[in-house]
């Protein structure tokens, strides 16, 4: 009808507006050539844990939609160690999604799958001041940029606050002892409850650093069999084997993080290190207050490791300005603000962190000073190119280690051979 | 008791040609043999294309993959038998791993039988429910092996309802799944679990088939229970029996999944099989070069070790009644 409206105050003859009324038609049922300016569909790979993090996820492809309604994102997803076996894969078929999520511990052994980004960035004269520097960088490898941070952080400690208040012991606060943590481990240990769930590798890699102990030589490449590394893992394997502040755990398809987590949320640990993108799911699984605070200071500090993940374009996508824009816009600042206030990123972008400490973090004790704490004294997480392989020789071996089945020396020296076959 | 087929297949064959020459001057011509190939080709033609896209391509494709260093990631050059010279000589846990495939599957092996069979010839005396106690058993074999191990996992964890029966019962073994020298009891103990129903019933229809004339004759001539069981029934089911060990033995060696879903090769290299061991070459440090050449390895051994079963079957098995 409308059309027969506009061509009669156009002039055009009925027979005319009838024939365009029916092209009109035939477009809208899709049985003629798509129009000019088609969709494009883009797809997109990432790593979730949790319900509420592939509802996050879709929020952010359905942000590209809203700001370029030409783009759509398809959102494709698999857990975090499915996500590294699964991209090789995808590559080696050339099968690549447009746009890849990159994780800063895996920069230097998969940036080779992604597109350069740094002419885009210089094009668009794209403000790279605004994101965290440290993150920045790490998403780097040659210096060439190949993704956008949209989350950074350093290691943090989660605890269980009702257990703490239940037993009267003093809350973990920044500048906290060793000591003081090992006296809170052995109180919270009793009723078929331990103090603390470990994992590996990134929460004992922070064990080691606040231990004064190095993990890279210094030329970068792996060095698990020095001293000082041994001696540390030798005393985070005795907080399971002798102390028993900590429960074994099993080398399973399940990452010992992901277990240690399950622990805390379920009331079964007190205490565990992890990111502080996992606030999403310990906040949604947990009926307990949740405290966060620094790891405790040990003989060289309280060193945390820093890590984040980012978007980059893969080098073989067929749209790979669309998946630029589509970049720019999932790490911009309104998906930077949604994810921060969803308690999923603690953002890359400096300005927006705040809503994470204001809204995710809001009833979440020590969140604030804790992480404030934390980055001050945390390294970036400088990792070799195979860590992949390293993290999961970590997963395998390390629980020889913890139930006593191997000497923790043996154990790292085992991981170093097979990471350097 | 035995029938003379070679003096059968003798007649058989000889049929054909009997009648064509009770016709020998017949006017029908005879099909020309190019036209007969063509056609053959045509009819064969379907399966042929699937059996080389679908299996000898791919077999080819893992051989030659086999002699370079592909690693998705980077250049690819081949090696020669570099590949093949370090899994023997240089890898510090290959002769574990497959050490460790062996002994899971001598163990599996020997425990699947006899628990199977044990289970099929009970069930075959009963005097009701044979159907009921089938279905319970085989249950397990078509349910999905990667979930039921994550239930089993919960079950085996440290601390888990596994841990709580055995305090119960006063033993004391050490968990399961974190014990470097238990694990791969574990994997036996869930593989038995989801997979003697199948071999289960095999036997059980084996057993169904023995005559029931010679089992009563043997009961006249005073035959126990236990001598018809060895001297009658045993050698009369030992083709199915040949063939479950084989189709057993087979799979045991490929153990993946039951590893994938619960240990992860772990603790350690504890429960690490071949078949795990390639997949992690593969695709947890993307060695697919060398990930292929344990796979041809592990094929060499499956074949040497059918081949040896089908030599000794001819001491064991009688295909006669």
């Amino acid at each position: 009808m409308k059309t027969e409206d506009t061509a009669k105050t156009h002039g055009v003859s009925r027979r005319k507006a009838l024939a365009l009324g029916a092209t009109a038609a035939l477009a809208a049922t899709g049985m003629l050539s798509r129009p000019a300016r088609a969709a494009t569909n883009l797809t997109w790979f990432m790593w979730s844990g949790s319900e509420p993090e592939v509802t996050a996820w879709k929020r952010i492809a359905a942000l590209v939609n809203e700001k370029h309604p030409d783009i759509t994102v398809e959102f494709q997803t698999t857990s975090f160690p499915d996500y590294w076996t699964k991209l090789p894969a995808l590559a080696a078929s050339g099968k690549l999604p447009d746009i890849v999520s990159l994780q800063s511990l895996r920069a230097p052994g998969f940036a080779e799958l992604m597109d350069p980004l740094d002419a885009r960035i210089a094009a668009d004269k794209l403000d790279v001041g605004a994101f965290e520097p440290s993150i920045f960088k790490a998403l780097q490898r040659g210096g060439k940029q190949f993704a956008l941070p949209y989350d950074f952080g350093p290691l943090i400690l989660f605890y269980n606050h009702d257990l703490f208040t239940q037993a009267g012991l003093p809350l973990p606060k920044p500048g906290w002892t060793e000591a003081e943590f090992m006296a809170a481990a052995r109180a919270l240990t009793k009723d078929g409850r331990h103090g603390l769930a470990i994992s590996v590798p990134d929460a004992f890699v922070v064990y080691a650093r606040s231990k004064g102990a190095p993990y890279l030589n210094a030329k970068g490449e792996l060095d698990l069999v020095n001293p000082a590394l041994k001696a540390a893992f030798a005393s985070y394997a005795r907080l399971v084997a002798d102390d028993k502040v900590a429960p074994l755990f099993p080398a399973s398809g399940t990452l010992s993080s992901n277990l240690a987590n399950g622990r805390l949320t379920a009331g079964s640990a007190a205490m565990y290190v992890d990111g502080p993108w996992q606030l999403i799911n310990v906040k949604r699984k947990s009926s307990f207050k949740v405290g966060v605070a620094p790891v405790p200071v040990r003989e060289a500090g309280s060193i945390s490791v820093s890590a984040g993940s980012g978007f980059g374009i893969s080098r073989t996508s067929q749209n790979k300005d669309a998946a630029w824009k589509a970049v720019q816009v999932m790490t911009g600042p309104d998906a930077a603000k949604y994810l921060a206030e969803a308690g999923r990123a603690f953002s890359a972008r400096k300005e927006f962190q705040k809503f994470w400490y204001d809204t995710a973090a809001q009833d979440v004790v020590g969140a604030r000073e804790g992480i404030d704490a934390a980055i001050k004294t945390a390294e970036p997480y400088v990792t070799t190119p195979n860590w992949s392989t390293v993290a999961s020789l970590f997963e395998q071996y390390a629980p020889l280690a913890f139930a006593g089945s191997e000497k923790p020396e043996k154990v790292l020296e085992t991981i170093q051979q097979l990471a350097n076959q | 008791m035995s029938v003379d087929y070679a003096a059968m297949r003798h007649d058989t064959a000889a049929a054909p040609l009997a009648s064509r020459r009770v016709r020998p001057g017949s006017t029908d011509r005879k099909p020309s043999v190019r036209g007969s190939f063509g056609l053959a080709v045509l009819f064969l033609l379907p399966s042929l294309l699937g059996l080389t896209i679908f299996l000898i391509g791919p077999l080819v494709a893992s051989l030659v993959l086999s002699f370079t260093n592909w690693q998705v990631i980077g250049t690819t050059r081949f090696v020669g038998f570099t590949n093949y010279v370090n899994l023997l000589t240089i890898d510090p846990i290959f002769w574990k791993i497959l050490r460790t495939t062996l002994l899971y599957t001598a163990e599996y092996l020997v425990l699947n039988i006899v628990l199977s069979l044990t289970i099929a010839v009970w069930i075959s005396r009963l005097a009701w429910g044979k159907t009921i106690f089938r279905i319970i058993f085989f249950l397990p074999t078509f349910m999905p092996l990667v979930g039921v191990a994550l239930v089993w996992l919960l079950i085996l964890t440290p601390g888990g309802v596994f841990d709580w029966m055995m305090a119960g019962i006063g033993l004391k073994i050490p968990n399961l799944v974190t014990n470097a020298d238990y694990a791969l009891q574990a994997v036996v103990l869930v593989s038995l679990w989801s997979h003697f129903g199948y071999n289960m019933l095999l036997f059980g229809a084996a057993l169904e088939s023995v005559p029931q004339s010679y089992l009563d004759a043997a009961a006249i001539d005073g035959a126990t229970a236990w001598q018809q069981f060895w001297r009658i029934k045993l050698p009369l089911i030992s083709p199915s029996l040949f063939f479950g060990t084989v189709l057993t033995a087979i799979n045991s060696l490929q153990t993946f999944d039951q590893v994938y879903a619960l240990t992860h090769g772990g603790p350690g290299s504890a429960t690490t099989t071949l078949g795990y061991a390639i997949y992690s070459q593969g695709f947890v440090t993307y060695k697919l070069g060398y990930a292929s050449a344990i796979a041809w390895v592990l094929f060499a051994i499956i074949m040497m070790l059918t081949a040896l079963q089908l030599h000794l079957q001819k001491k064991w098995v009688h295909y006669e009644i």
